[in-house]
Order: structure tokens, then C-alpha cells, then sequence
């Protein structure tokens, strides 16, 4: 500090102008100026990484909210679904999925010929192509919801298959059709044709929002609405444990904490646990919450538990840092006229540091949210989000994934059509860490000061 | 606070202690190849009876093999997948933490093919010789063993494109790596010679055969620990590059990947169940007996997922790319009967 | 009686404590609250923590006795014979166990009579069959003194239940009782409930003991496995990473030493590209930017600590490292021959920390007293040199906490290692060579496909707790060095 406040000189007078600015100054000048710029070349290089990512992760994701379906009059044929004619649910419910394909199928091929298209594929089988396979179950459950539909022709919104739906997108290519086993020259032109006959048409889909998870087969039947619950399940349970615990310990360590070894202790745990690999915590969860507490495989409350561990240590050094940084005349003050150790802190101290805390909060559950390694042992990572919790009980000890775990299970999987769609979790994944994102910056202005 | 503390406490203590009883949904973990197989049955065994949709996790036949040998009971899985057979060290292990009836069930066969950029090198026809001389720390040239001199795959073999070598295989977690080395690697040292050569030079046999297996780490061969995605944007990221991949996932990606022929066979479902193409292995999943009729569900699982509609010749897994496996009707008998391994029911 | 009713029992009581409590201590000040030593709801409090305390404290060990209690008594009830070979006494506890909840659970759902299941000469086989008719695991066929001993199992424990229950109540009361009676206008409420709420502080906070006793213990049974397969000097010592499918013999070269190597380098690389950015960065949204840019910057820098990291690692696949590739490669410079790289993987998680350091650096940077800025730009200093020689140093300890925070989240990090370093590990200098880091090979090594009782496997555990043990030593370096020169301003 001296030798930027004193003249290097010694103590000559100085020559010159007073007005006029010496070379000393200038070189000083210029120096503030080139830190100012480094600043501002830090936070553009911050924001640009930020603009590049967002900008590949929108393009490539996009698609996913769009989905193409076809809408077709199908004919539930008596003699296949109900051969005793007798609506009893049991006998309906023997037929299984296989045996609806060949209606809709045939119903396709109908929609085909109607709309006047001329194609050289005139055998019902050859539409399978064109159809997702959840068609089949889509027909069989209404039918079992409703048997008296037997014998008519009712319209059906079926999801089209993931390759016509990555032709409408130009995922499909025609150049590469003569190696693709699954599709055709021939299916293309008649998707053209239904598409001009407004048969066939790429709309907004909403299951890609608010679905369950589906098969490596089905990649246009996938949504990740149930994965979104079970992190939502997963968020509750660590802010529930983590943000008490994590206060309390940062008030016990911070303010009451003699300076002892078992401080000690306590603290260099928790700068370590920050560090340990989180796939160990893991390990742990598999290891106590499964396997000594009998907690159930693949539940968002185990899924929770272990992330609460793992977002403690990182809740803990920032709310530290949050309570050091309300100065000591705060808490002489309330020492001062009276309060006890313990209504200082909870009185004045933890207010004036909650900003703090709830910065340090929003990183470690962004941190919890994006998290998918844990998850990994148990159990959370496969075809796992397939069924829709209902309720509380069953939304934190039913199995569910996470969001994470959802886009990284999509990643890996080998239909082009899921690599969108994991971009497309990601998305709505981002969307919920800038809400969080927002409403802590909201709360963080209005409270945030300077001493 | 302090409240909210106990309540908390108290809703885990109250949670763990009703939850171990209550399960109502069939649960598989195990190997990452055998998932799509599996999500696929699962989910039309979702569609198809009234029960629960199961619940197939991932994260690898050893994971999944190990928290099935954990013991018996609701909280333990019922179903492992592995992309290997179940080795005796393990079902020692599992015998000890009582689990001792366990029925094996052979799904059908993988392919392992061999691909590169649909635009990139004419790398179309390969033989177990090509790859073993591109790998392998020691080949044959003309006659004697050598430290690797091959640099381009034109070195060795005039018909293969003037490209440098480079090639993703996967890395030593994976079941496929030791397909790869097994049906390969070691194929190639045998058909160049280069095992012979060893022996003569005072190797013992199962040295030869270890050395047989090595491939060299000088950055040519690439070990991929991830998944055959992380292999297709390695290829994507490197025009002269060959990965390895499952049939099923090659398949799925014709638009960017073309596949080359091993000793002139293509690969396809057919040429692997006959047994032409020589790179395929079997996938298995076990189930423990003990579940069977304890989790709603469990049998009629295993049944349908060999049965012939969903693992047959046309089903749905043979889509995808499962080989189907020409003794289906042998094991559809096995796990009628609850044939557990070691013969006797 | 479930455990939860009683909880809700315990819990209601100490409510009902609390209100006659706070009137009690009020009514003995003449309904004047300041003749009182402490603030009238302290004595409600009083009450409600005496009551909790004790009651749940008799719970939970019971709890946790009882089994073991119970498991003992039992076991001894076994006779030699119905332990076969190759099984143990455990392996028979566990089936006793079975069959007891078993029987519970199945005269819960009405399947079979409480008398039957009481019955000691019931036929097992009947018995067994219709267990499992109710869902219920049964491994085998019950036999007879495994009947015997799951009758016994649950008498002992449905006693065990009921003794506690009455425990539990009797406590709960009787604390009650004498907690209402303390309550007094002279009784020093407040600070008996400050103690109490500072042993909960205290409790919370060792939570992170407890969390590193759990993962110590969930590791350490397997790295002793691991170390009786594989010598530990060769894990320690070897500089080579190769491991073998488990189907080969023990030919696996296990070495941490490249691991380790290749964490630390990526690290470091993390850390130059986001310590500079993201301290700038700070610097600047604290002291120079306006409220408007700050209040727009800071949240979109934290978004970048936000992206799952799964997203970074396909951004240094596809996007990092070809760039690296066409700049470095054998276009440009020569040095890099594949996309996967120290740098590819040191870059993106570089860009994944900046929000760490920066978001936190700037707390810190902004707890810094304004009086210490206005005493320096009173001597005339520029703000700059007020920030690089006044507020740097005085928030140095603070920053070198974040840093620390991101230097930990970088050696735990495993994704974008897998993705962007390769899998190689290799011990070399060139920050262009594909390595790999403790962290990728625990994962994949976990969810392999190798034999899960081979080194290869097990390896994993003992990788976790060498990294474990390293962060210790780190961190117990750097606490030092916190505490030596921590500062604190008025």
C-alpha cells in the first residue's frame, strides 16, 4: 500500500503543472484501465462459454417438444378382440398387444389407399414401419377401458414412428435409406402423401413434458414428466435435511464452536467430505441406506438422502462464509443491550447472513439437481421412470430416475431419436436451474448489503 | 428447527420401518447391453398384465450380478442381467449370503461389429489377421516376430486404405472387451502365426496366450469406458478411426456409420445365428428362485420375455437386434420348470 | 403399537407440556411477564425438550437393542444340525427372521389365523405353503425348530414392542411432570433450552463425522478384500494402469500412481482456466460493475454451475477437442494426435468452475468493510491498486476457501473426464496425451462387466479410499493454512 500511495522519488518536490498529468500518472491510469478491461474480458469469456452452450444445447433440443402423429380410423374387429362375443373383461384382456397390430396395421394401410397415394407397398404389414409400437397399447387400453367400443370404427392419434418423425425433422435422410433396415424409400413417399392429405402432421407433444420414460424401441414415446417428479420428490427431501442441518452445523462451527480438537475434526471432515467424488457417496448410499436401513432400491428418498449428504459439505463452507462476513459489532451490539449468545445469532446474525446462505443453498441444490453418479448405485439409472407416482408416500418410495439420470440413460441409448431427446431434458433441466436461478436472485436483491 | 429436525427423523425411522415389506414390482439390474432387451419386454409386459412395470436398472453385469448375490428378500433384486455367464467365484458368493437357487436363462446372442464413418476410409472387409497386426505390440513380418512396425493399415495389408491406424475399442470393463480380445485379437495371433512364433521362443503356453491378448497403449487403440455413443462421437470426431459396436446400436445408426465384413462375412442377425460371423457372444439374465411367486409377477416375466412373440425370430428383440437364439424352445422348457443351475431343481 | 403412533403420542404430550408450562411459569410471576428470569415461551420450551429428548433418546436405542437382544436369546435356540453345510448361523437367523415377518405379515392380511401362527406343532409344510400363497419370501421349506425359533423371535419381540411402549409413555409423562413443576419465575429457562438447542447445533454438525465414518466403514471391508487378492505395494508403487479381463489370470497391473497423475494435472488445468476468469470476474462484479450489470452477470455465470455435467462432457468431445485438434494437432503445432485430452477435459471443467470461484469470491470480495476502500482511495490510491494491494489481501483467506471448493470439485469430478480425457492412464507431461483420473476409473470400474470378487472389480474401493485418504491430507494442509492467516475486519 505505501509504495503505491508514496512518490518513489523521495520527497522532491514535484515539478510541473499540477494540471497536466505526469507520466507516473498516466502509467497508473493505464494500469487501472487494463484491469478494468481483464475484468470485463473475464466475465465476456464467462458469458460467451455460457452463449456456446446454450445455443448447442437449444438447436440440438428443440425438436423434442415436436412430435409427429397420424390420426387413423381404426376398425376393433369382434372376431379378433372379443372371439366369444361376450364383452367379458377377462377374455379381452387375453388378447395381448400382438394381436391388435395387425388392425392398425390394416387401418393404416386403409388411411393410405383413401388419401389416393400410389405406392408399390400394398401388404398391411408393410405399414408397421410407419406406426410407433405404442400404438398397440394405446388401442388395447382403450379397448379394455371401454369394451362396448368393440365392433366399431373409432379414430385413433397414433405416434408415428421415430424414423418418420426424424424424416419430418431431417434426422432421416433419403441418401442414407438403402442401409437403414427399418424404413424405406417407398414408407418416405407415403408419408409424403399423408402428410399433403393432413393425415399425418408434426404438432406440439405434450408427453415429451409430462410422459414416462419408454423403451430403447419406442424413442418417440418418451417423456420425462415422471423423472421431473422424481427429482422434484428428491429436491424436497434435501432441502428438508440439508438446509437445517447445514445452518445448525454452520451456526454450531462459526459461533459456539470451542476451539478444540473435535472442531477441529468436525471441520477438516467437512472440507473433505466437499471433495469426495461423489459416486463414493454413492457407495455409501447403497451401503447404509439400502442395505443396513432396508430403505427401497431406486427411491427418490434414498436418492434424496444421498444427496443431502453430498450437498451438506457445500451448504456448510458457504454459509460459513456468509455468517463470518456479518461483522462483530452486530453481534457486541445485541451483546450489548442484553440478548443472550444464542438470540444474537438467531436474532441478528442469521437474518443479516441469510443472502448469503441462500446463495450457498441454490448452488448446492443446483449441484444436488444435476448430479447423476450417485444415483447410479442405487439404482436410479435404467428403465426405471415407467410408472407415474400418486401421492406423497408414493412418490418418495416408489422407484423413480431423476432428471439427470434420465438424459444420461437417453444419451446412452442407440436410436438416433434419443440423443434429441436427452438435449431436450436438458432444456427443460436448464429451465428449472434459471427458475431457481431467478427467484434466488430476486430474494438476494432485496436483502443483499454491504458493510 | 428443532421440530422440523425430529419430524423429519421420525418420518425416515417410520418409512424404514414399513417399506421392506411392501414391494409390488419385479426389479432387474445388471449389464448395460442387456437394458434395451429388457426395457423393451418390460414395457410390453407393462402393457400386456396387470402387473406393475418393471424396473430395470443399469450399471454393469458386475453390479448387477453383485447386489443379486446379496442376499434374499424384498429389499435384494430379483433378476440380474449379465452380458457374461455368472462365474463360480460369484455363485460361491452368492451361496454364501443364501442365495442358492438360481435359474439361468440364455436370451440370445449380441453381435460385435466393426464400423467407421459412413464418409471416412474404405475400411469395408477386415479379417482377425488385420486387427491382431494393427494391435498388437509383436507381429509376424516375413517370417519372424517383431516389435509392431505398422503404421497405416495399408502396411500389412494393400487392400485396406493408406490411413493411419487408430481404432475404439472397449475398455477392459466391459464384457465386450473380452469378446473382442477372445474372438479377435487372439484369432489374429493364431491365423498370422504370431502364437506359434511365441512358443518357439520359449514362451509356455498360457504366457503366449496372455501375450496373444495384448493390444498396444502407444494411443492407436483407443479404450472406451463409456458407452458405444461415446464410441460413435469418438468416430465422428476422427475420420480414420474404426469403433467397435453392438449390432443392434450399428443398426440404429446406418445414417452415420458403415459396417465392415470380418473373414467376408457381414454381419447381420442371420449370418450371427448361424454362426458364420464369427464375433458374437451370448446374454443371460438370473433369476432367484426364491422370488418366484413372492414378487407378483416375477415367472410370468422370465416367461414372456423368451417367449416366442417377444425373443422369437420376428419379435420385437430380433428387431432390435438380438439374435435370437436358435435353443429358445429348450430354454422356454427350463424356465417353465424352474430349472435352476447345477441341474437338480 | 407402531413406532410412528407412539411418536405422535410423545410428540403430543410435549405439546400439551409446553402450554401448561408457559402458564405455570406465568402464572407464578402474577401473569406479569417481566417478573420472569427468561421470556415465558423458554418455559414451554423447557417442557417440550425434556420430554422429546428423553423419550425419543429410549427409543431409539431400544431400537436398536432389541434385535440384538433378541438375536442372541434365539440363536442359541438353534440346534447344530439345522445348520447345513456351506450356510452359517447368520444365513439361519436371516430365514427365522423371514419366517417371523412372514407370519406377521400374513395374519396382518387374514391369511392365516393368530392361533396358527402361535401354534408351535403346526404343520410346516401347510404352514410353508401358505406363506408363500401370502407373498411372503420363504426360501424353503420351513422345518420345525426354525418354527420353533421364529414363534419364539416374535413373542420376544411383540413383548419387546409393548415394554417399550409403556417405557416410552411412563418416561414421556413422568419428564412432563417434573419439567412443569421446574417451571418458575425464578427457573432459568432460557438458558437450559440454550444448552439444549446447542447440543442439537452440535449434533448437526457432526453429521459430517458421521457421513465420513459411514463411507470409511462402506469402504474399507472391500479394499481389505481388495488388498488380500493384490499386494498393496504394487498398487502404491506401479507405474502402469493396465487391468485385464477378470476371465485371464492375475496378469492386471494395478497401479494408483498414473491415476493419480492424471487427476491431479486435469486439476491443475481446471484451476488455471477458471481461478483467473473466474477471480477477475468476481473482482470486477464486485467493485467496478454498476448494480444493473452485476445484477444481470453474476446469476449467468452461476448458470454455468448449473449445466449437468454430462453436457460439458459432450461439449469437450465434440466441440473442445476438435477445436484443440485443428490448433495443436498435425495440422498445427504436432503435439496432439486425438481429440481426448489433459486440456479437452482441464477446459471444460475449467468453464464448468468458474461460477464457484467467482460467486463465492465475490462474497467475499463484498464482505470486505467499505472502510478499508475509503481509507485507501484517501491516500490517494486508484482502485485498482486499492483492489490488488487493500481488498485482495484482506479477502485472501476467504478466496482460497473457494478455490478450494472448486480444486475439490475438480478432483471429484467425473464425467466430463470420461468423456473429454479418454480412458488412457498414462504418465507423461504433454497436456495433449489422453489420461484419465481416479474418479473415471472408480466408475467404471464399479459398473463394469468383471467379475464382482475380482481385483478388477474391487480395485474401485480401494481407489475411493486412497482419494479419500489424499483429500484428508490436503485439506488438513489447507485448514492450516486458512486458520494461519485468517483476518477479520471491523
Amino acid at each position: 500500500m505505501t509504495d503505491a500511495s508514496l512518490p518513489t522519488g523521495g520527497a522532491k518536490p514535484q515539478s510541473g503543472s499540477l494540471t497536466t498529468v505526469d507520466a507516473r500518472t498516466k502509467k497508473r491510469n493505464a494500469a487501472e484501465k487494463r484491469f478494468r478491461a481483464y475484468g470485463v474480458a473475464a466475465i465476456s469469456t464467462g458469458i460467451l462459454f455460457l452463449i456456446v452452450l446454450l445455443f448447442s444445447i437449444v438447436t440440438s433440443g428443440i425438436g423434442a417438444f415436436q412430435q409427429t402423429f397420424i390420426t387413423v380410423p381404426v376398425y376393433l374387429d369382434e372376431a379378433k378382440l372379443d372371439k366369444k362375443g361376450n364383452r367379458n373383461i377377462d377374455d379381452i384382456k387375453k388378447v395381448s398387444t400382438f394381436g391388435y397390430n395387425p388392425l392398425i396395421q390394416k387401418a393404416v394401410l386403409k388411411s393410405v389407399q383413401d388419401a389416393g397415394i400410389e405406392t408399390p407397398l400394398t401388404k398391411s404389414k408393410q405399414m408397421k414401419a410407419l406406426i410407433s409400437a405404442s400404438a398397440a397399447g394405446q388401442v388395447r387400453a382403450a379397448v379394455i377401458d371401454n369394451p362396448a367400443l368393440i365392433g366399431q370404427t373409432v379414430e385413433f392419434k397414433f405416434l408415428a414412428s421415430s424414423r418418420v418423425d426424424g424424416y419430418l425433422k431431417d434426422r432421416v435422410k433419403r441418401e442414407h435409406l438403402a442401409r437403414d433396415k427399418n424404413i424405406d424409400a417407398e414408407h418416405l413417399d407415403i408419408v409424403d402423401g399423408l402428410q399433403d392429405a393432413g393425415v399425418l402432421a408434426k404438432t406440439f407433444n405434450p408427453a415429451f413434458i409430462f410422459g414416462a420414460d419408454a423403451s430403447e424401441s419406442r424413442a418417440e414415446q418418451a417423456g420425462i414428466g415422471v423423472a421431473m417428479l422424481g427429482s422434484l420428490f428428491m429436491m424436497f427431501v434435501v432441502l428438508f435435511l440439508a438446509l437445517p442441518l447445514g445452518v445448525a452445523a454452520s451456526i454450531y462451527l462459526e459461533e459456539f464452536a470451542p476451539k478444540n480438537r473435535l472442531t477441529d475434526l468436525i471441520e477438516v471432515n467437512i472440507s473433505n467430505l466437499a471433495a469426495v467424488p461423489s459416486i463414493v457417496f454413492g457407495i455409501l448410499g447403497l451401503a447404509v441406506f439400502i442395505q443396513f436401513m432396508h430403505l427401497p432400491q431406486s427411491a427418490p428418498l434414498v436418492g434424496g438422502l444421498v444427496l443431502t449428504l453430498m450437498t451438506l459439505p457445500t451448504i456448510i463452507i458457504s454459509t460459513r462464509a456468509s455468517l463470518k462476513s456479518v461483522p462483530p459489532s452486530i453481534r457486541d451490539a445485541a451483546l450489548g443491550v442484553g440478548a443472550s449468545k444464542m438470540q444474537s445469532v438467531f436474532h441478528h446474525v442469521l437474518p443479516l447472513a441469510a443472502p448469503g446462505i441462500l446463495t450457498g443453498t441454490i448452488i448446492g441444490l443446483a449441484q444436488a439437481l444435476g448430479e447423476t453418479a450417485p444415483l447410479l448405485l442405487i439404482g436410479m439409472v435404467g428403465y426405471i421412470a415407467s410408472n407415474a407416482p400418486d401421492g406423497i408416500a408414493s412418490g418418495l418410495l416408489d422407484p423413480n430416475s431423476a432428471m439427470p439420470a434420465q438424459i444420461y440413460e437417453w444419451a446412452k441409448r442407440a436410436d438416433p431419436a434419443y440423443y434429441e431427446r436427452a438435449w431436450g431434458g436438458i432444456i427443460i433441466l436448464l429451465v428449472f436451474l434459471i427458475s431457481m436461478n431467478t427467484l434466488a436472485v430476486i430474494l438476494r436483491r432485496r436483502f443483499e448489503r454491504r458493510w | 428447527m428443532s421440530v422440523k429436525l425430529t419430524a423429519s427423523a421420525l418420518a425416515i425411522a417410520a418409512v424404514a420401518a414399513t417399506s421392506a415389506a411392501a414391494r409390488d414390482q419385479v426389479q432387474v439390474a445388471g449389464s448395460s447391453t442387456v437394458l434395451p432387451y429388457a426395457s423393451i419386454v418390460a414395457e410390453a409386459f407393462g402393457e400386456n398384465f396387470d402387473f406393475p412395470t418393471p424396473v430395470v436398472e443399469s450399471g454393469g453385469s458386475s453390479a448387477g450380478l453383485k447386489r443379486f448375490c446379496q442376499g434374499v428378500g424384498t429389499e435384494h433384486t430379483d433378476v440380474a442381467n449379465a452380458s457374461r455367464k455368472i462365474r463360480d467365484k460369484e455363485i460361491k458368493a452368492c451361496a454364501e449370503n443364501g442365495v442358492t437357487d438360481i435359474i439361468e436363462v440364455r436370451i440370445g446372442y449380441d453381435g460385435i461389429v466393426f464400423a467407421s464413418q459412413l464418409n471416412g476410409p474404405e475400411y469395408v472387409a477386415f479379417t482377425q489377421s488385420d486387427i491382431f497386426n494393427a494391435l498388437a505390440p509383436k507381429v509376424m513380418v516375413d517370417g519372424k516376430l517383431v516389435d509392431n512396425p505398422h503404421k497405416k493399415w495399408s502396411d500389412f495389408n494393400a487392400d485396406l486404405p493408406a490411413e493411419d491406424i487408430l481404432a475404439f475399442i472397449p475398455g477392459t470393463k466391459h464384457g465386450t472387451r473380452e469378446v473382442f480380445e477372445e474372438k479377435v485379437v487372439a484369432a489374429g495371433c493364431e491365423a498370422t502365426g504370431a502364437f506359434e512364433a511365441m512358443m518357439a521362443a520359449g514362451m509356455s503356453e498360457d504366457d503366449a496366450e496372455d501375450a496373444c491378448l495384448e493390444v498396444m497403449s502407444d494411443g492407436r487403440a483407443v479404450d472406451i469406458d463409456g458407452d458405444y455413443t461415446e464410441t460413435l462421437a469418438s468416430i465422428d470426431a476422427n475420420a480414420n478411426g474404426i469403433g467397435v459396436f453392438g449390432l443392434a446400436f450399428y443398426e440404429n445408426n446406418t445414417d452415420k456409420l458403415k459396417v465392415a465384413t470380418m473373414a467376408g462375412v457381414e454381419p447381420s442377425t442371420e449370418t450371427i445365428s448361424t454362426g458364420e460371423y464369427p464375433v458374437s457372444r451370448p446374454l443371460f439374465f438370473y433369476v432367484k428362485k426364491a422370488h418366484i411367486g413372492v414378487i407378483p409377477g416375477l415367472k410370468e416375466y422370465a416367461e414372456f420375455f423368451i417367449s416366442d412373440e417377444i425373443a422369437g425370430g420376428d419379435g420385437p428383440l430380433a428387431e432390435y437386434g438380438l439374435v435370437s437364439d436358435p435353443a429358445l424352445v429348450e430354454t422356454q422348457d427350463a424356465v417353465a420348470a424352474e430349472k435352476t443351475m447345477g441341474g437338480d431343481s | 403399537m407402531p413406532v410412528i403412533w407412539l411418536c405422535v403420542i410423545v410428540l403430543a404430550i410435549s405439546i400439551v407440556g409446553f402450554i401448561f408450562g408457559r402458564q405455570r411459569a406465568l402464572s407464578s410471576a402474577g401473569g406479569d411477564a417481566r417478573n420472569l428470569h427468561s421470556l415465558p415461551n423458554y418455559y414451554g420450551w423447557n417442557v417440550f425438550m425434556k420430554v422429546v429428548a428423553p423419550a425419543f433418546g429410549l427409543m431409539i436405542v431400544w431400537l436398536i437393542a432389541q434385535p440384538l437382544v433378541v438375536q442372541n436369546s434365539i440363536s442359541g435356540m438353534i440346534p447344530e444340525t439345522e445348520i447345513k453345510e456351506g450356510s452359517s448361523i447368520g444365513l439361519v437367523m436371516a430365514e427365522v427372521r423371514r419366517t417371523a415377518d412372514g407370519l406377521n405379515n400374513a395374519v396382518a392380511a387374514g391369511v392365516i389365523s393368530q392361533d396358527l401362527s402361535n401354534d408351535p406343532g403346526a404343520d410346516v409344510e401347510a404352514l410353508t405353503a401358505s406363506l408363500k400363497e401370502a407373498g411372503q419370501v420363504v426360501t424353503s421349506t420351513i422345518t420345525q425348530p426354525i418354527l420353533l425359533a421364529a414363534q419364539a423371535y416374535r413373542t420376544m419381540t411383540n413383548t419387546g414392542s409393548l415394554i417399550l411402549a409403556a417405557l416410552v409413555l411412563l418416561v414421556s409423562l413422568g419428564a412432563a411432570g417434573f419439567a412443569v413443576r421446574q417451571a418458575d419465575k425464578d427457573y432459568k429457562a432460557r438458558n437450559v433450552v440454550e444448552q439444549g438447542v446447542l447440543a442439537l447445533l452440535m449434533a448437526a454438525a457432526s453429521v459430517a463425522i458421521l457421513t465420513t465414518i459411514g463411507i470409511v466403514l462402506s469402504l474399507v471391508f472391500n479394499t481389505a478384500e481388495f488388498f488380500r487378492l493384490y499386494p498393496a505395494a504394487d498398487f502404491f508403487t506401479l507405474l502402469e494402469w493396465a487391468p485385464s479381463f477378470s476371465g485371464r489370470g492375475g496378469a492386471s497391473k494395478l497401479g494408483i500412481l498414473p491415476l493419480l497423475w492424471g487427476t491431479i494435472y486435469i486439476s491443475i488445468i481446471a484451476l488455471l482456466v477458471a481461478v483467473p476468469i473466474g477471480l477477475f470476474a468476481a473482482v470486477y462484479l464486485s467493485e467496478y460493475a454498476t448494480p444493473r450489470v452485476r445484477g444481470i452477470a453474476k446469476p449467468l455465470l452461476e448458470i454455468l454451475a448449473g449445466i449437468p455435467t454430462i453436457v460439458y462432457g459432450l461439449f469437450a468431445l465434440l466441440t473442445i477437442g476438435p477445436l484443440l485438434v485443428s490448433v495443436f494437432g498435425e495440422d498445427g503445432a504436432g503435439w496432439m494426435s486425438g481429440g481426448r485430452a489433459v486440456m479437452t477435459a482441464g477446459i471444460a471443467m475449467g468453464i464448468m468452475l468458474i461460477p464457484f470461484v467467482s460467486s463465492l469470491s465475490d462474497d467475499i470480495i463484498n464482505a470486505v468493510p467499505q472502510a478499508m476502500r475509503d481509507g485507501s482511495y484517501g491516500l490517494g490510491a486508484t482502485q485498482s491498486e486499492t483492489i490488488k494491494q487493500v481488498i485482495l489481501p484482506a479477502a485472501l483467506p476467504g478466496i482460497v476457501g473457494a478455490i478450494l471448493l472448486a480444486a475439490s470439485r475438480a478432483i471429484g469430478e467425473t464425467m466430463i473426464v470420461v468423456m473429454g480425457a479418454g480412458a488412457a492412464a498414462r504418465l507423461s507431461l504433454n497436456p495433449f496425451e489422453a489420461m484419465t483420473t481416479v474418479t473415471a476409473k472408480i466408475v467404471s470400474q464399479l459398473t463394469g462387466d468383471s467379475d464382482f470378487a475380482s481385483p478388477e472389480a474391487l480395485v474401485a474401493f480401494a481407489l475411493g479410499i486412497s482419494l479419500f485418504v489424499l483429500t484428508l491430507g490436503l485439506n488438513v494442509f489447507a485448514l492450516y493454512i486458512v486458520r494461519k492467516y485468517r483476518e477479520q475486519y471491523e
